[in-house]
């Protein structure tokens, strides 16, 4: 019975040696002459600056940890909307506690502020420190004559 | 077709009500925080609940019958247990409120009472669970809230390193538990326990699948109870969690741990038509009485040789809930209804000294503001009422008379020479005595050790000593009137042998 | 030309990727991979427990695999928090530097 399973070897060694066949010619042929500006990362035509490895934000974690718990909750109503039809009103009812306690997970969420996706603060330029008077102008034109000459 | 099935599921809901009552708590608790944000309400509730399912609980006294087909079973067995869990829960509500750890640190303390109560329903099924699916989602309601607790005072370092401890280690075992349930389920064809049994009466011939997968599941089992070799998570979370996460998952945690490998052994592995009240036939020749004996002895001696050389009190009493655990596998060992019911009184005395000794290390902890046993010196005489009952709980831990821990040791030992099992009990009066040293030398720095530094009388509040009072009391009491606790356990002892 | 296949195949299948796992978790450094070889026991009970419920005929097999799915799932978030706040105060996640509490 384990000869009928030969295709399959087939297969794979085709495919190895297809892939492998293209790696190999094309590192035999291709010359190699690597430079500083070739070795560098890749940043989409800018210079790279500083290290690649970047703080993590931690909102990113919170949402990914909401999805997957009800992505569980939506496994769950799968099977439950396939046999709902057949058991009636005591399928409804022990659904809805079900959903229920899940939605008080996502209220509390919510509610402690876990779902914020969180702006940094830019500083932004008040107006009153870049527009100046007519007279303190020329009164600081006159102290740089004063101090330049 | 169904209607038939639905009208029995309806019928159960009346048999759960002290976890419905939980449940219900539960979600009280969640909503009351989110409205009222008040720390105070939130305790409030949760003790109200707790309450609320003792009175079910009481009410449903007497109940011998299983639930949702099969799935759980409401027996004076379970009760027991969840009669031992509502009062856990209770002195651990009520020690949360004196424990600076928790308050001292502006920690929101509402995820708190909803874990606990978390923790509690799901010991509470597992004190009743004969399915497979049951017993396993059960037990990872308990462990889950207990991981998050255990972690719960995050910006202690050791408080996290705990946790992570408890994570890894409990959810390798559960893994390996729920692996053999799987081969279990395979080679029987049923999750439930009773079938399993019928199953395994009717091929009696022994079974190297049966053995292992057993023996995977017990695994697991004795991961909860900290039983040698499974027990590596217990000193490092003891000692790193808060203080009374410490004392709730060293003696209800253990509870439930016992209730369900009780229950599984009992109900798979003996055959009911041939047991009699006193002695239990095993089926399939799996020398299941070896295994558990081998673990009981492993058990008792790595804990209490590994205390004598500990220096923090909370890492001693760890390794000392251990050697407990040891002693009570050997009641397990005996396989008769007398070693069960000795089982259940040693846990009740063990639920008053065991509380009662981390109530008052937590509130020396606040005072002298360290663990350890050196720092112990002459407090005797700076908080003589406080030191005193420590001295009775810790002997009561050692099992000298006239105190309960004696009665219980008595209780225990006399069935394990009932039996025949002598080498058995030797090992076990050999390790009371070695647990002598470790609990007398607390003692002796208390009251033997004079030191001056400069704190005079330390001052504790007079609801926390009265809570450790109304511990104490008992302990002694029981110890010469003790007639009503064999009573309630001798009638507890009754497991529902299913239909 | 494929005949069904038995079910030692499954059953050594889901042994070996259920070692593979614990290896993973005995051995690893790293808190995140030990989780993840975790998740991978948990798959190989999943394929245990598949298997033999199509073998027997009975779908309570298959009901005990949707637990386990949704507890891994839980037990994954759980584990994750918990090293995230062991990452806040110990700045490191590989499980041998984390070592306050010994003997």
């Amino acid at each position: 019975m384990l000869i009928d399973y030969s295709v399959v070897l087939v297969y794979l060694i085709v495919g190895v040696l297809f892939v492998a066949a293209g790696i190999v010619t094309a590192a035999l042929i291709r010359p190699s002459r690597p430079n500083p500006r070739k070795n560098s990362t890749y940043e989409s035509g800018e210079e790279p600056i500083g290290s690649p490895w970047i703080q993590f934000n931690n909102r990113f974690y919170i949402i990914a940890l909401a999805f997957i718990i009800f992505d569980v909750e939506l496994v769950m109503l799968f099977p439950w909307a396939t046999a709902f039809k057949e058991i009636g009103w005591f399928a409804f009812w022990g659904m809805i506690v079900f959903a229920f306690i899940l939605a008080l997970g996502l209220a509390y969420d919510w509610a402690k502020g876990l779902l914020d996706w969180e702006k940094p603060n830019p500083q932004i330029p008040s107006l009153d420190e870049l527009v100046i008077t007519r007279e303190q102008y020329l009164d600081e034109l006159k102290k740089k004559e004063q101090t330049g000459n | 077709m169904y209607n038939a099935v639905v009208n029995e599921l309806i019928g159960s809901l009346g048999l759960i009500k002290p976890e419905l009552a939980l449940l219900v708590t539960f979600v009280v608790v969640i909503i009351a925080d989110l409205i009222f944000k008040n720390n105070k309400v939130n305790l409030g509730l949760s003790i109200l609940g707790t309450i609320v399912s003792g009175i079910f609980l009481i009410g449903m006294s007497g109940t011998n019958t299983s639930a949702f087909a099969n799935l759980i079973a409401v027996d004076p067995f379970s009760e027991f247990f969840k009669y031992l869990i509502l009062i856990s829960t209770l002195i651990v509500l009520v020690m949360s409120e004196f424990s600076e750890e928790l308050h001292n640190r502006d920690v929101w303390m509402g995820e708190y009472y909803m874990l606990v109560l978390g923790m509690a329903l799901g010991m509470f099924l597992l004190a009743g669970a004969t399915n497979l699916i049951m017993i396993y989602l059960a037990l990872e309601t308990m462990s889950m809230s207990s991981y998050i607790l255990s972690g719960y005072t995050k910006e202690i370092k050791r408080s996290s390193e705990a946790s992570l401890k408890y994570v890894i280690f409990g959810s390798l075992s559960s893994g390996i538990m729920i692996y053999g349930m799987s081969i279990l389920f395979g080679m029987t064809g049923s999750l439930d326990l009773y079938a399993i049994q019928s199953y395994l009466a009717a091929n009696g011939f022994f079974q190297p699948a049966i053995f292992i997968s057993g023996l995977m599941v017990i695994a697991g089992f004795a991961y909860k109870i900290s039983a040698v070799p499974f027990h590596f998570w217990t000193p490092d979370v003891y000692e790193g969690s808060p203080i009374t996460i410490t004392a709730y998952l060293s003696v209800a945690s253990k509870a439930a741990g016992f209730a369900v490998l009780v229950r599984f052994i009992k109900l798979t592995f003996f055959d009911a038509a041939g047991s009699s009240d006193e002695s239990w036939i095993m089926m399939n020749s799996i020398p299941w009485d070896m295994v558990l004996a081998v673990l009981a002895v492993a058990t008792m001696t790595l804990g209490n040789i590994v205390a004598l050389w500990q220096s923090n009190v909370k890492r001693m009493l760890a390794y000392s809930s251990i050697a407990h655990a040891g002693y009570l596998l050997m009641g397990i060992v005996v396989m008769t209804n007398t070693g069960l019911m000795s089982i259940l009184v040693y846990f009740f005395f063990y639920l008053l000294m065991n509380f009662g000794a981390f109530i008052v290390v937590m509130l020396f902890a606040h005072k002298i503001g360290s663990e350890e046993m050196d720092d112990y010196e002459g407090i005797g005489y700076q908080a003589p009422v406080l030191a005193s009952l420590l001295t009775l709980f810790l002997v009561s831990l050692t099992g000298l008379p006239p105190t309960a821990g004696f009665i219980g040791k008595l209780v225990l030992f006399g069935a394990v020479l009932d039996s025949g099992w002598y080498w058995l009990a030797v090992i076990g009066v050999l390790n009371s005595v070695v647990s002598l040293y470790y609990y007398a030398k607390v003692v002796r720095n208390m009251w033997l050790r004079k030191v001056d530094n400069g704190k005079g009388t330390l001052k504790f509040s007079i609801q926390s000593q009265a809570l450790v009072m109304v511990l104490g009391i008992p302990t002694l009491v029981f110890g010469l009137f003790f007639g009503p606790i064999m009573r309630w356990a001798e009638h507890s002892v009754r497991i529902f042998l299913g239909n | 030309m494929l005949q069904s296949i038995p079910l030692e195949y499954y059953l050594i299948i889901s042994a070996v990727i259920f070692i593979i796992g614990s290896i993973g978790v005995i051995t690893r450094r790293n808190a995140i991979i030990i989780f993840m070889s975790i998740e991978l026991m948990l798959n190989a009970v999943n394929l245990t427990l598949v298997s033999f419920s199509s073998f027997l005929g009975d779908v309570s097999g298959q009901i005990f695999v949707f637990f386990v799915m949704s507890v891994a799932a839980a037990e994954a978030a759980i584990g994750l928090a918990i090293i995230l706040a062991l990452f806040r105060s110990k700045q490191t996640i590989y499980v041998d530097e984390v070592n306050l509490l010994k003997w």
